[in-house]
């Protein structure tokens, strides 16, 4: 969908945070990022976009870029709050490239999502559940619940993660090329 | 970040487990507001070499009364706008009397366009005080606005650009110069933070 950003447009601006604004959470959250962190990175992605709107000259990809320009800021709040010194003031804004792991996730594709992780078989499935919806269960819990060796979670883990893309991406595919 | 930790995230999203803050979306909303058509961004460029903690305050400043007033209609400055503590009052806090939190005033310099704005910006445990300078000097009918997403300041610069201001709230903030017939210059913004 095209967002005419020349245009003083505050509809186009809310269609991008509603289109955006999910996967944008997502990424920053996927650092390890505390709520308020994840909300400096989420908020300097949008002020980044509005500090650059005369330079944006594909609108088709700020979608892209609003992600990967999350994904810096994250990046950059997750190294100061590891102590590292910072490499001078906010680098300059990522260039518009593509980011095939943001190929996710609105609310319908976040359905899809669960979908997805309810055709894996067992282990997959009760696994992923419990990583989820239990994250501060640790390796020896999860192999208590589901009877299994405490040393197999971590390389299960995997290998349902890995399962669940090949299933996403066969979905994608699908979807592209009906 | 690997590609499995952003799978998890989206997975918890997805099951609502992480639900996105409604403060997150409203603030991405609102930065709508915050576009200035045809300004000029001044990038930052490293700490301003002259200038080191104990740093005079910047003299002759005009703020306060006349000199200082809310942003834009509706903005929600009407508890800021008659903040005005003179220069003075920053320039004892910048010069260690009154500093609070860890103390120590952050130098930043942002240059675009010709113009070089400098601000050495005190994070205190409940708010921010700065004070700053641009050059070269933006001359009469100039005014520098400091922003943050909710508020606004304006501030009239002092014969050699310099301004100041007091009791902004921690968070994202940006400096933007006006100049008579010229393009605004706005610093990018940045996240200031204890």
């Amino acid at each position: 969908m095209p967002y005419d950003l020349d245009l003083p447009d505050e509809t186009a601006w809310r269609e991008l945070v509603e289109r955006f604004g999910y996967r944008m959470w997502a990424v920053a959250r996927a650092f390890g990022l505390g709520p308020a962190d994840a909300a400096d990175a989420v908020q300097a992605a949008w002020l980044r976009l509005v500090e650059s709107l005369p330079s944006i000259r594909d609108p088709e990809r700020v979608g892209a870029w609003l992600v990967t320009t999350t994904r810096h800021e994250a990046a950059r709040i997750g190294r100061r709050r590891a102590g590292a010194p910072l490499t001078g003031l906010p680098a300059d804004i990522p260039a518009m490239d593509g980011d095939p792991a943001a190929a996710l996730l609105s609310e319908d594709e976040g359905r899809r999502l669960w979908a997805a992780v309810d055709t894996l078989r067992e282990p997959c499935r009760s696994l992923l559940r419990l990583i989820v919806t239990a994250p501060e269960a640790g390796y020896a819990q999860l192999a208590r619940r589901l009877g299994m060796p405490i040393g197999s979670i971590g390389p299960t883990r995997i290998r349902c993660l890995r399962r669940l893309r090949t299933l996403l991406e066969d979905d994608h595919r699908r979807n592209d090329d009906p | 970040m690997s590609d499995d930790d952003y799978l998890l995230a989206a997975l918890r999203i997805a099951a609502g487990s992480d639900p996105i803050p409604a403060r997150v979306s409203a603030d991405a909303r609102a930065v709508y507001g915050l576009r200035l058509p045809g300004a000029v961004t001044a990038v930052p460029v490293g700490p301003p070499p002259h200038v080191g903690p104990g740093r005079r305050p910047p003299s002759g400043t005009r703020s306060g009364g006349s000199g200082t007033r809310s942003g834009g209609d509706g903005d929600p400055l009407s508890g800021f706008g008659a903040d005005a503590i003179g220069v003075g009052g920053v320039g004892r806090r910048l010069g260690g009397g009154g500093r609070h939190g860890d103390g120590a005033p952050r130098l930043l310099r942002f240059a675009a366009g010709g113009v070089t704005i400098d601000v050495e910006v005190t994070i205190g445990d409940t708010h921010i005080d700065l004070a700053g300078q641009v050059r070269p000097a933006p001359g009469d009918g100039s005014r520098v606005e400091i922003r943050t997403p909710h508020i606004s300041k304006i501030r009239f610069p002092s014969e050699t650009g310099e301004f100041a201001t007091t009791g902004l709230p921690h968070g994202w903030l940006s400096i933007v110069c006006h100049r008579p017939g010229l393009p605004p210059v706005a610093t990018r913004w940045q996240c200031l933070r204890p």
